[in-house]
């Protein structure tokens, strides 16, 4: 996909049809004002009929969130089309170390008590435990090589996709993004023996615990070894 | 150059005055010198305990603010000869009036005249609880065998933990019931280690005695035969480091048993 979108598209403004829906491609090389008039015009051609969903694919040049209003605000004046999304390839140096801090892990060796909380923008391994009132809150993952049986609150800035592992599962609370959990005796899902658990988000919004041997299969891009033999 | 101990625990109830009391009178009677300082302003009760009540004239708060020199507010404990003494707290005053820095100097300067000053703490994490800790160079915990008590310790030792001038807390588990922990019914001092993990000082069983001799005046470690004074003896004579084994009372052998009915019911 990326390789179609260049500067050396020829077109200021190209609308194409693909399999997921409309695209319209925006050239990199052309000037803002330009692009904002040639889009207008685009857009308003009669022949584009109904109301598509599309996505704006920007490239290689960063707009800020007002132009990008302005953008969504010139298509939806002029077409019924709707903007589900905009895709670009480049980030701000903001954006990027967000992104960093996001993907690097943090190590705190210790237990946390009651009343102390643990906090990590990117996955936290804890190594010890997780006393009843102790809290530990990560931006991605939270690993505990202990008992956790306080509160742990894995992917805070809103990630579903983030999980929640330890030695041995016991937590008073799980919460997953916004979807907490409270660990009563109600929940099916608890187990005797808490040994080697994991818990995530589960398509229908509830927080399910599993073996942690299913991790692997269950969100399979956390793994970022590749190769081996 | 003496040192310095708090005995904490977070919750109230678990029997800090009681301990500070037994195991300063435990130390005295090993021949060491001992000062015992009431935190708790307003509401002090480690002056009871020992029987020392009437004899208060000056109190800490008076020496704080300069209104006498340390040795009048001291007050002396007459069955120990110039082995125990208590600077009792005041009770017409609150925590407040009281802050960290005046305490690690009055501390400070204490050290040189005794082997060890035990500070009382008052219950809580609040102002009190900051005021005694301050000048302490160890700290024990204190915790029954009841979930409560735990939680609370742990957020203490939290706490103690985050403290630079303290060595690592060390651990006392009061008010043990042997039946009630050999039935399940009460933590077991295994679990409760392994769940603060910190290391035990020692156990002390509960006994009806305790409270009788708090009554009176007359701290329970002065009775040698009462299973609570072995267990303080033995505490004492483990800060005196020697090592001495757990009393065994988790799997209690019918002689062990046996003897402390007797005692029961010889009363």
């Amino acid at each position: 996909m990326k390789a179609q979108v260049t500067g050396f598209l020829k077109n200021i403004v190209n609308i194409k049809g693909t399999n997921k829906g409309l695209l319209i491609q925006l050239n990199d090389m052309a000037s803002y004002t330009e692009i904002l008039d040639e889009l207008k015009k685009k857009v308003s051609d009669p022949a584009l009929e109904g109301d598509a969903e599309v996505q704006v694919q920007l490239a290689n040049r960063h707009y800020s969130k007002a132009q990008l209003e302005e953008i969504k605000k010139v298509i939806h004046d002029n077409s019924k089309m709707k903007v589900i999304g905009t895709k670009c390839d480049v980030v701000t140096v903001e954006e990027c170390n967000r992104m960093i801090s996001e993907r690097q892990s943090e190590t705190y060796v210790g237990i946390v008590r009651s009343g102390q909380v643990i906090k990590a923008k990117g996955d936290l391994v804890v190594i010890g435990d997780v006393n009843q009132n102790g809290r530990i809150e990560a931006g991605g993952n939270v690993y505990v090589l202990g008992r956790l049986k306080g509160f742990a609150h894995a992917g805070a800035s809103g990630n579903k996709e983030a999980v929640i592992a330890a030695s041995w599962l016991e937590a008073t609370h799980l919460k997953i993004a916004d979807e907490l959990e409270t660990m009563t005796d109600e929940l099916d899902s608890l187990s005797e023996q808490p040994e080697m658990e994991c818990a995530y988000l589960h398509t229908s919004g509830k927080i399910i615990i599993d073996r942690l041997q299913e991790l692997r299969f269950l969100r399979p891009q956390i793994s970022t070894f590749k190769g081996g033999s | 150059m003496g040192e310095a101990i708090v005995i904490t625990s977070g919750k109230g109830g678990v029997g800090k005055t009681t301990s500070t009391a037994n195991l300063g009178t435990a130390l005295a009677l090993q021949g060491k010198k001992v000062c015992l300082i009431d935190t708790d302003i307003g509401l002090r009760n480690l002056d009871v305990i020992l029987g020392l009540e009437n004899r208060i004239i000056y109190d800490l708060i008076d020496v704080l603010e300069g209104r006498c020199k340390i040795h009048q507010a001291l007050v002396k404990d007459k069955r120990f000869e110039d082995k125990l003494f208590l600077l009792p707290a005041a009770q017409t005053a609150d925590k407040n009036d009281v802050n960290p820095e005046q305490m690690k100097e009055l501390i400070e300067g204490m050290k040189a005249d005794y082997d060890f000053i035990i500070i009382d703490c008052p219950a809580g994490i609040e102002q009190g609880y900051k005021n005694a800790v301050a000048g302490a160079d160890r700290a024990i915990v204190i915790t029954t065998p009841e979930i409560s008590a735990v939680r609370d310790a742990d957020r203490i030792i939290g706490l103690l933990e985050l403290e630079e001038n303290l060595e690592a807390p060390k651990l006392i588990i009061n008010r043990i019931r042997p039946h009630l922990m050999e039935a399940g019914d009460a933590l077991d001092v295994n679990e409760i280690t392994t769940h603060l993990s910190i290391d035990l000082l020692g156990i002390v069983p509960d006994d009806e005695r305790v409270i009788s001799s708090s009554n009176k005046g007359e701290p329970v470690v002065m009775d040698p035969s009462n299973p609570a004074a072995l267990g303080y003896r033995n505490i004492a004579r483990r800060l005196l480091g020697e090592s001495v084994p757990l009393m065994t009372m988790d799997k209690p052998k019918p002689g062990m048993f046996g003897k402390l009915k007797s005692i029961f019911s010889s009363k």
